[in-house]
């Protein structure tokens, strides 16, 4: 069940009905209800990993429970082990056993050995890498005695699995959402209008901007040995348009459904593009992973105690391993890489924590400095894109060489895209409608946040019904997935 | 609580509005701008004069239904003696011809329909000949039926735009002319091309028909339909250029498919031997010329 389906737009109002008119006496059975509406939610996908994610769930609510219980460090570090064993095993079973396999036996042909791999012919459960990492959180979080292991199992699961993060994030922490699921919500007006407006947001986002940027990005990638490097100027650009509307709307719409039902998620975005340098995107792209891993394995690392080696050997180290995290293919590893080699010059000047604000704050345009910094930052991040979109690490060089030919300087040629000039005109026109309007609302939670708030009802509610306008006159025809599912 | 699902309810009846008066701008705005709206009066293929021309037939001995290929291919000069009409309507899918046979079956009486199976009509979406029909002929409750089958936001923005026009009797001057381009329409439905020939090309692609199930079932209908009438059915596959019907590797499947409804099933690809250059005039339909061999081989097996 997508977010962006018709049969979201029936299974939402339905459990949001149950929430607050049947379930809202008692707790427990509220929270009963959302466990068994995200594993519904869930188990639409493929059923058979609902008792994967099940069983996740009752390893770390265990463990958690043992952990808490135990009667001795060695005993307490058994069960720690235990559980951050399994957890990655799946995650490494289901995910990059192929990659590890693949990778052994090329490493050996290329040795002059032939061996022959085992390689395993299953689907990722969707939503794997999210929730196993939910899970981590928590039993590190006991583990390093930050909480208290939860002795409620629905509360738990609900934590693991509430169903708008449940696929794609955001990465939850049991200290921010678990006390708000163990307490009582009361319906607030002011919040569910809120959330209904960032879900409008959010759809705008994945089903005009990323769907329609989506069918010249795929075009240009997949037909880019042909293709003029202007073009493939055009096909990351426009990637890096899809990319960050699909996973922001996603984002949206999960914190607005999460908003709903009286549940504050983590912010995932924060309006990346208007970054000034690597730091502040990293700051501003995919929060909650970003803080997971400086949370749990920088600072585990040592951070930056140790002086500038150690700072530059954890940056390299958790940017690969969030590359990796993304997928089991070595472009996504050479992204993490990029990414990190970006950084470095801030990290090594120290200047990483330069631009903690937001850029030109109370200002319509930016200074001349800070639109330079945008622009070069916006075209590194456009730049380490082109791995992740690649198919493999030939693709992604061979796109590179492409660019840097003398065709970069012809005009761009679509003669074969069958979308046409006008789907380009379209997709080019709401970028640069969405440019501005994230411009014009950078400093609050989503674009629109703020938008019309002085206007009168009929000005805003127009406002708001033209967004619905555009998404039905301008939405791809193929329902198409979210990017992030497959991570 | 109750004031946000009230405002709920308010906004999304104000969203209807908001949605309807855009819609009805398209008018007004230049046709491409809209990208899911797909209506054109007069569409390729003489649509509006067919639809207008239905409307004042009765009592035929034989109807032709199907994709271009009937009313390209069933001349009525072949049929002499037959009060004939064409149905057939671009790329137009089962689930189209429902709505035809359930809007027009009973005042066309037919003795005997010659259904045109084109495979392809089973193997897509339906929304190119949905929208033609939405402009070219009234809509009303069968419309919207028709539009959930197909459930395409297309297809439903299009219909929206069509009540809008018939309200408001915008179509009401459209006047198609009977020649457009090297096509002409003749009364009946039939639309008569220029004679050219098709060049063939290699076609070493193998590809396979994709039955959707949508469509089945919508055919499944259009059977019991028929059946239930009394009217004589005969189920025809047009002749395509040997080297088009060729590269299909599942002809065979959809022989047997369509001889398991119990009703004469002709596949004239296989009972003519027509030359690909001579008696096709593109890669899907015939010239006059064909046109000629196929119709008096179909009226043998009429009579």
């Amino acid at each position: 069940m997508l977010f962006n389906s018709v049969s979201f737009a029936i299974f939402l109002p339905i459990v949001f009905f149950l929430y607050w008119f049947v379930t809202n006496k008692n707790l427990k059975i509220q929270n009963a209800l959302l466990l068994f509406a995200s594993y519904f939610f869930y188990a639409c996908w493929d059923w058979r990993f609902m008792f994967l994610l099940m069983f996740s769930t009752l390893l770390d609510f265990f463990t958690g429970l043992k952990m808490q219980d135990a009667q001795n460090l060695k005993e307490k570090k058994i069960w720690f082990w235990l559980s951050i064993i399994i957890n990655l095993g799946f995650l490494g079973v289901f995910k990059y056993f192929n990659f590890f396999a693949a990778s052994f036996a090329e490493a050996a042909s290329s040795l002059g050995w032939e061996v022959s791999v085992v390689v395993i012919k299953v689907v990722l459960p969707v939503g794997i890498s999210f929730y196993t990492f939910h899970g981590l959180s928590y039993v590190i979080d006991i583990y390093n005695q930050r909480i208290k292991a939860e002795r409620n199992f629905v509360d738990y699961a609900v934590f693991v699995s509430f169903f708008p993060l449940l696929v794609a994030g955001p990465i939850e922490r049991a200290t921010h959402l678990l006390p708000q699921i163990k307490k009582e919500r009361v319906f607030n007006y002011t919040k569910a209008v809120d959330g209904m407006r960032q879900i409008l947001w959010g759809l705008f986002k994945k089903i005009i901007i990323a769907d329609n940027c989506a069918e010249i990005a795929n075009y240009i990638f997949n037909n880019s040995e042909n293709l003029h490097g202007s073009t493939l100027v055009l096909g990351a650009l426009f990637f890096a348009f899809q990319i960050y509307g699909d996973f922001s709307g996603y984002s949206d719409i999960a914190l607005g459904t999460a908003r709903l039902f009286g549940i504050e998620l983590l912010k995932n975005f924060s309006f990346p593009y208007f970054s000034r340098d690597i730091a502040e995107f990293w700051r501003r792209w995919h929060i909650s992973l970003s803080s997971w891993f400086k949370d749990y394995l920088y600072i585990p690392l040592g951070g930056s105690k140790g002086g500038n080696w150690m700072r530059i050997k954890n940056t390299f180290i958790i940017f690969i391993v969030s590359g990796f995290w993304h997928g089991a293919n070595w472009t996504f590893i050479i992204w993490g890489f990029l990414n990190a080699l970006f950084i470095m010059p801030s990290i090594l000047l120290k200047t990483n924590r330069n631009n903690l604000n937001i850029v030109a704050m109370g200002k319509w345009l930016p200074s001349g400095k800070e639109l330079l910094q945008m622009m070069l930052t916006f075209s590194l991040t456009v730049f380490a894109w082109i791995f992740f979109r690649a198919e493999n690490v030939t693709h992604a060089f061979s796109y590179i060489a492409g660019i840097f030919s003398t065709s970069l300087f012809t005009v761009p040629d679509f003669s074969g895209f069958s979308g046409g000039l006008k789907a380009i005109a379209v997709a080019g026109f709401f970028v640069f409608v969405f440019l501005i309007i994230e411009w014009m609302g950078r400093e609050e939670q989503y674009a629109i946040a703020k938008i019309g708030n002085g206007w009168s009802r009929i000005f805003r509610w127009s406002f708001y019904a033209f967004i619905v306008f555009c998404i039905g006159m301008f939405m791809q025809t193929e329902e198409s997935p979210f990017i992030y599912f497959q991570f | 609580m109750r004031k946000f699902i009230g405002n709920s309810f308010l906004f999304a009846v104000f969203t209807v509005i908001v949605y309807l008066l855009l819609i009805a701008a398209y008018g007004v705005m230049p046709k491409k701008m809209y990208k899911n709206i797909n209506y054109a009066t007069g569409a390729y293929g003489h649509m509006f004069s067919r639809m207008s021309e239905v409307k004042q037939t009765k009592d035929v001995d034989i109807l032709f239904l199907g994709s271009s290929h009937s009313y390209r291919g069933f001349n009525p000069q072949y049929f002499s003696g037959y009060k004939t009409f064409n149905l057939g309507s671009s790329a137009q899918t089962p689930i189209q011809t429902n709505l035809l046979l359930k809007r027009y079956l009973h005042q066309l009486n037919p003795k005997t329909i010659v259904y045109e199976v084109y495979p392809i009509s089973l193997s897509i979406d339906g929304v190119e000949s949905s929208s033609d029909i939405i402009a070219n002929d009234k809509n009303d409750f069968l419309s919207a039926e028709m539009a959930t089958k197909i459930n395409h936001i297309t297809t439903y923005n299009t219909l929206l735009y069509g009540f809008y026009r018939d309200m408001f009797s915008l179509n009401k001057s459209f006047m198609e002319p009977k020649k457009i381009g090297f096509d002409t329409y003749v009364p009946g439905g039939y639309v008569e091309r220029t004679v050219s020939f098709y060049k063939p090309k290699n076609n070493s692609l193998q590809r396979a028909y994709h039955i959707q199930a949508n469509q089945l079932k919508a055919f499944e209908e259009n059977m019991v339909l028929i059946k239930r009438s009394g009217i004589q059915l005969i189920l025809v596959q047009a002749p395509v250029p040997s080297t088009v019907y060729n590269s299909y590797s599942n002809n065979d499947y959809y022989d047997s498919l369509m001889n398991s409804f119990s009703v004469p099933y002709y596949n004239f690809n296989k009972l003519l031997a027509l030359n690909d250059s001579l008696h096709f005039y593109d890669s899907s339909h015939l010239n006059q010329i064909g046109v000629k061999i196929f119709n008096e081989k179909l009226l043998e097996k009429l009579q």
